[in-house]
């Protein structure tokens, strides 16, 4: 090829791509917050610690979770450890005690409510499995009160593993990629006394699990508390709207919140957790405040239609399994026992669009949250020993369909691809 | 299901103390692998009973699934929610039942006369060469548990003995320090541990023996479960 042809096709056909490529980039690295959120602060500001702004950091810190993610079990609080399963690996959640050396001992005021907002430290972009995304609309005071109170947590010096993830993502340069692709950061802050929605999308970060996700673990607005299966836990986390709060009075849903108890059924799993860590702490008000929002919340897009398969044929050997194993305490139509056994008519195992949960609870069983100042539980037996693969995949199917109207078709291959409890 | 659910309603009824609160209908969950009694059942040989335990014992456990301390996934997943409180009232709820009185694998295999003698002379004297104390010597004469913190080791399963003194090896269980089982898991060999565990498999608790009480046993090792507090 002559250099005059070469010439011709660099300049008509690489150059205008290259400059659209280029061009695209910067729109996108512009959308995903500029260069603002790589810019470390420098500043340091003395924020107050007296005993007020600790009791309300301590607060604020229980509802935002922060040592449920940061610490194993039965680990020092906040020296983090904690592994999350995600789809390109394992990542660890980092130690945020005072330790200067491996925690964040020496990171100003200014530092912690940068992290907090943009998801950037001073290593890079951090993984999206921090809600960084909800804790950008916490408010300033609030930020500061939470720094305070975790600088008079005991140090620990403690190193968390690694983290254990594929090529590329093991790289912080391609979260760069992941951001520019996937987070928008929103242009104003939500008003913290709009108290429900204020601590429902900022500190409480309830979207992380109650919505749909979309490509590389990324939570398009289309899907914002569309319910949806929470990675690497295999739970079903349902959608918050209207529709799915139905049956719950504002105070009825105000009490789950800090029980995981209600006549409409209780928390397991990882609303259990978030019940026994971090909500009881809630005070009614607030509660109160966070289920009214929930109440009125607009079904996503994404939202799985309600089913309405109910009546189709449930098959002879879930009727007979159910008659034999659950009927004593959950009743001959599914009416539960009030006080005692949750009705599955519009049970969120029967009726969710997967059947993740009922397969759980039917398998292993479960132990509602037991607090020192809520109702004493009712626990639920595990049938994993006394009913076959079989058996359990007929009975999940006869109480999906009778009483979640789904289209419940589960086999005994997909009740052993289920098995194995997941605890941590 | 229908007749343990039964059992269980039957039992409430009659025990008067927890008549009125349900409590045995509330474990269901619990009675699916213990008993409906705690005394261990068919088919799930390798679960230890629970029944006429010292109360300060089945606290230390439940805590110690809740908490990292034992590591048993299906524990963990029910009592991981759970405030001291609660923990409490099971624990008590099941240290007043009976205690089991049968052997637990009475199908065992059986030891040979030289096994059987070696592991009855560890259960009684020890090892004083390798730093054993009597089994014994800190679970009460008849090895009916010591209260407030030491469990009968008559009637447990040898498979289940066998996998705990394994957790003791491994660290991955864990009493309050100083944790003598870890000393005596590390010290004795493989084929001790398996001698001694089907021994003691072998033995029943024919008269019911409760626990003997706080004070009147003294370990010749220091012993952390002794420093339990009774369950209030």
């Amino acid at each position: 090829m002559s250099l005059r042809r070469v010439l011709f096709v660099l300049a008509w056909l690489v150059l205008p791509c290259a400059l659209a490529a280029i061009a695209i980039a910067a729109v996108l690295f512009a959308r995903q917050g500029g260069v603002e959120p790589y810019r470390m602060p420098h500043t340091d500001r003395v924020v107050a610690a007296d005993a007020a702004t600790l009791a309300r950091g301590d607060y604020l810190a229980r509802i935002g979770n922060c040592r449920a993610c940061h610490t194993t079990r039965g680990g020092t609080p906040f020296a983090g450890g904690r592994a999350f399963a995600t789809g390109i690996g394992t990542v660890y959640s980092t130690n945020i005690t005072p330790d200067r050396e491996h925690g964040i001992g020496d990171w100003s005021a200014d530092e912690f409510a940068h992290v907090m907002r943009h998801g950037v430290s001073r290593r890079g972009a951090l993984y999206p499995v921090f809600p960084y995304a909800h804790f950008a609309e916490v408010a300033d005071a609030d930020l500061d009160a939470i720094y305070a109170w975790l600088r008079t947590q005991p140090a620990s010096a403690s190193e968390p593993p690694s983290n254990r993830l594929e090529p590329p993502a093991d790289s912080r340069r391609a979260l760069v990629g992941w951001r520019m692709l996937h987070y928008r950061p929103r242009d104003a802050r939500i008003d913290p006394n709009d108290r429900g929605r204020y601590l429902v999308e900022g500190l409480g970060h309830c979207a992380m699990c109650h919505s749909a996700r979309g490509e590389r673990g990324s939570l398009p607005p289309e899907g914002h508390f569309a319910g949806g299966r929470i990675p690497g836990i295999g739970w079903y986390a349902p959608p918050l709207d209207r529709m799915q709060l139905a049956r719950y009075s504002d105070g009825e849903l105000a009490d789950y919140l800090r029980t995981g108890t209600s006549a409409h059924g209780s928390a397991y799993g990882p609303m259990a957790e978030v019940v026994y860590a971090s909500l009881r702490a809630l005070t009614p008000d607030d509660a109160l405040a966070i289920a009214r929002h929930l109440k009125q919340v607009a079904p996503a897009p994404l939202r799985a239609p309600v089913g309405t398969e109910a009546g189709n044929d449930p098959g002879s050997k879930g009727v007979q399994v159910y008659a034999h194993a659950c009927a004593d305490c959950h009743g001959k139509d599914g009416e539960g026992k009030p006080g005692a056994y949750p009705p599955l008519q519009g049970s969120v195992a029967a009726s969710a669009p997967d059947a993740t949960n009922a397969l759980r609870l039917v398998l292993y069983g479960g132990m509602p949250v037991a607090l020192d100042d809520g109702p004493r539980p009712h626990s639920m037996p595990p049938f994993v020993q006394q009913l076959d693969a079989d058996e359990i995949a007929a009975v999940v199917n006869y109480l999906r369909r009778r009483w979640g109207g789904r289209d419940s078709a589960l086999t005994a291959q997909d009740v052993e691809a289920m098995q194995g409890i997941v605890v941590d | 299901m229908h007749r343990r659910s039964a059992v269980a309603f039957l039992l409430a009824l009659s025990l008067p103390a927890f008549a009125d609160d349900g409590i045995a209908e509330r474990l269901a969950a619990c009675a699916a692998c213990h008993g409906a009694h705690g005394e261990g059942m068919q088919g799930t040989e390798y679960v230890p009973h629970l029944a006429g335990k010292p109360a300060g014992y089945l606290f230390e456990q439940l805590a110690g699934f809740r908490d990292g301390r034992r590591v048993n996934a299906s524990m963990t997943w029910l009592v991981q929610f759970a405030d001291d409180g609660w923990l409490h009232e099971i624990a008590t709820y099941y240290a007043a039942l009976p205690p089991r009185t049968q052997a637990a694998d009475t199908g065992a295999e059986q030891l040979t006369p030289e096994r059987r003698e070696r592991a009855g002379r560890l259960v009684r004297e020890g090892d004083r060469e390798h730093g054993v104390p009597a089994c014994s010597a800190c679970h009460g004469p008849d090895l009916a548990g010591v209260e407030p913190g030491i469990p009968a080791t008559l009637g447990l399963p040898a498979d289940y003995v066998v996998a705990q003194f394994g957790h003791w090896r491994n660290g991955s269980r864990r009493a309050r320090e100083p944790d003598c089982m870890r000393e005596v898991a590390r010290a004795l060999s493989p084929e001790d541990i398996r001698a001694v565990a089907t021994w003691l498999s072998q033995q029943p608790n024919a008269t019911g023996l409760r626990p003997a009480p706080a004070g009147s046993v003294v370990p010749p090792v220091a012993c952390g479960a002794l420093q339990t507090e009774a369950t209030p």
